[in-house]
């Protein structure tokens, strides 16, 4: 079969950017509204959810020419809730802070309609290779989009970014930027703590769509500019062209 | 493909599906229980610790199984003298499972609920519901009856997990003072 030059690379941008799962399809909303408190808690939510849809996209892949039709859904639900499972004992035995974190949202990624609709709409039509790189771009475009609503909430929530809670492995550390704590005293505090609340996560949601939709817009605006532009440039040369024609005419005829 | 065919054909892949996957989960729990039960047990422990200071320690412990939400007590010793109780207790709701270790101390009288250290907290929200009730009330600065706190169906099952440890710890203490 031939394939497009480039495709893996347009494959993999895809879930990044013009098809990032939670920017422009507006698909896993409610983790993302949850678990962005604070950038490690969606650095494990984003890296869970990675794991359950690479393993998922690769089963699907490798078993869709055996499940048919009508056991469809029921079959990539199992398999998916299987993988959901697994990654739920993994994360309790071994990074069990992050895990009671998420709580009840890592076994909700197996209602999480991204894995479904990844499954459904790619793995089940592609090969292995192709429905790996697909579950790799949209995870880690899911992961970035937790990441910059995480980032925001936790400066503007907490007033510092803190390292270390969730991820024991690495030492406990803050970097104040609109919070200072000095010893237990509090130097300055301009965070507005309703950011970690879950009205902040609509605010911060709303406020990222509306940037998109404006840098959107604006492309548009101007392709559409540009566009007039070389119409505009084309009808003028035609005009001087034709001018050009008819006066080389006119002159032929003295 | 006849029909028929078609239906064993399908069975026999949904079958086999569903038996991987339980093969799958039954060697993740394999490789993972020993670990869980491990973080579980230091969970309580280190709660233990939080509730009774440093010079406390477990001299016995017993399973209890005729009460809703208690289902573990431990002793707490500090040198000879019995210092007080701890219980398990476990609960859930809609919102998830919550797994506690409650604190009761003897001084003469009871002196009802001295401290809580979460073991296992699965509530949807979580964070709302130790921020809002679990710390305020552990500090004394929220009454226990006050569940009104942004997570009010957990606060709600603590409240009754609490009365119902009180109640273990009071019949403890009859039958320690009838002794």
């Amino acid at each position: 079969m031939s394939r497009e030059k480039g495709y893996t690379k347009k494959n993999f941008l895809k879930g990044l950017i013009a098809e990032n799962p939670l920017f422009v399809s507006i698909l896993g909303t409610c983790p993302a509204l949850a678990t962005t408190k604070s950038i490690e808690a969606a650095l494990g939510m984003g890296l869970l959810f990675t794991v359950v849809l690479i393993c998922s996209n690769i089963l699907v892949s490798l078993l869709r020419k055996l499940i048919s039709e009508e056991i469809r859904t029921p079959a990539y639900i199992v398999i998916i809730a299987t993988f959901v499972t697994m990654v739920k004992m993994m994360t309790n035995a071994f990074l069990p802070e992050l895990y009671s974190t998420l709580g009840v949202f890592i076994s909700l990624i197996v209602v999480n309609c991204i894995v479904l609709g990844r499954a459904e709409a790619y793995a089940s039509k592609n090969n292995v290779f192709d429905s790996l790189i697909d579950a790799l771009g949209m995870g880690i475009g899911y992961t970035v989009a937790l990441l910059i609503m995480a980032f925001f909430r936790e400066v503007l929530g907490s007033g510092m970014i803190t390292f270390g809670t969730i991820f024991t492995f690495i030492p406990k550390f803050s970097i104040p930027i609109l919070k200072c704590v000095k010893d237990g005293v509090v130097i300055y505090d301009y965070s507005i703590q309703m950011f970690q609340n879950p009205a902040g996560a609509f605010i911060v949601f709303g406020l990222i769509l509306a940037v998109i939709a404006f840098v959107k817009n604006r492309k548009a605006e101007l392709k559409a500019y540009q566009e007039k532009q070389e119409k505009l440039k084309k009808a003028e040369a035609a005009r001087l062209a034709a001018a050009a024609k008819a006066n080389e005419t006119s002159g032929g005829d003295k | 493909m006849s029909s028929k065919k078609h239906y064993i054909i399908t069975s026999i892949t949904l079958g086999l599906i569903g038996a991987a996957s339980a093969g799958l989960i039954g060697l993740s729990n394999l490789l993972t229980r020993d670990r869980i039960a491990r973080n579980e047990a230091n969970k309580i422990t280190s709660g233990i610790t939080s509730i009774y200071g440093e010079d406390a320690s477990v001299n016995k412990e017993e399973d209890i199984s005729d009460h809703k939400y208690v289902n573990h007590i431990y002793y707490i010793y500090s040198g000879e003298t019995l210092k007080g109780y701890a219980f398990k207790t476990s609960g859930s709701n809609m919102y998830g499972k919550i797994s506690l270790i409650l604190g009761f101390e003897i001084e003469g009288n009871l002196t009802p609920f001295v401290g809580l250290s979460i073991v296992v907290n699965e509530q949807t929200y979580a964070t709302t519901l130790v921020d809002n009730y679990v710390t305020p009330v552990n500090n004394g600065q929220r009454d226990l009856d006050d569940v009104k706190c942004g997570a009010t169906y957990g606060a709600t099952l603590i409240k009754d997990m609490i009365y119902e440890a009180a109640d273990v710890a009071q019949a403890k203490l009859t039958v320690n003072n009838n002794e």
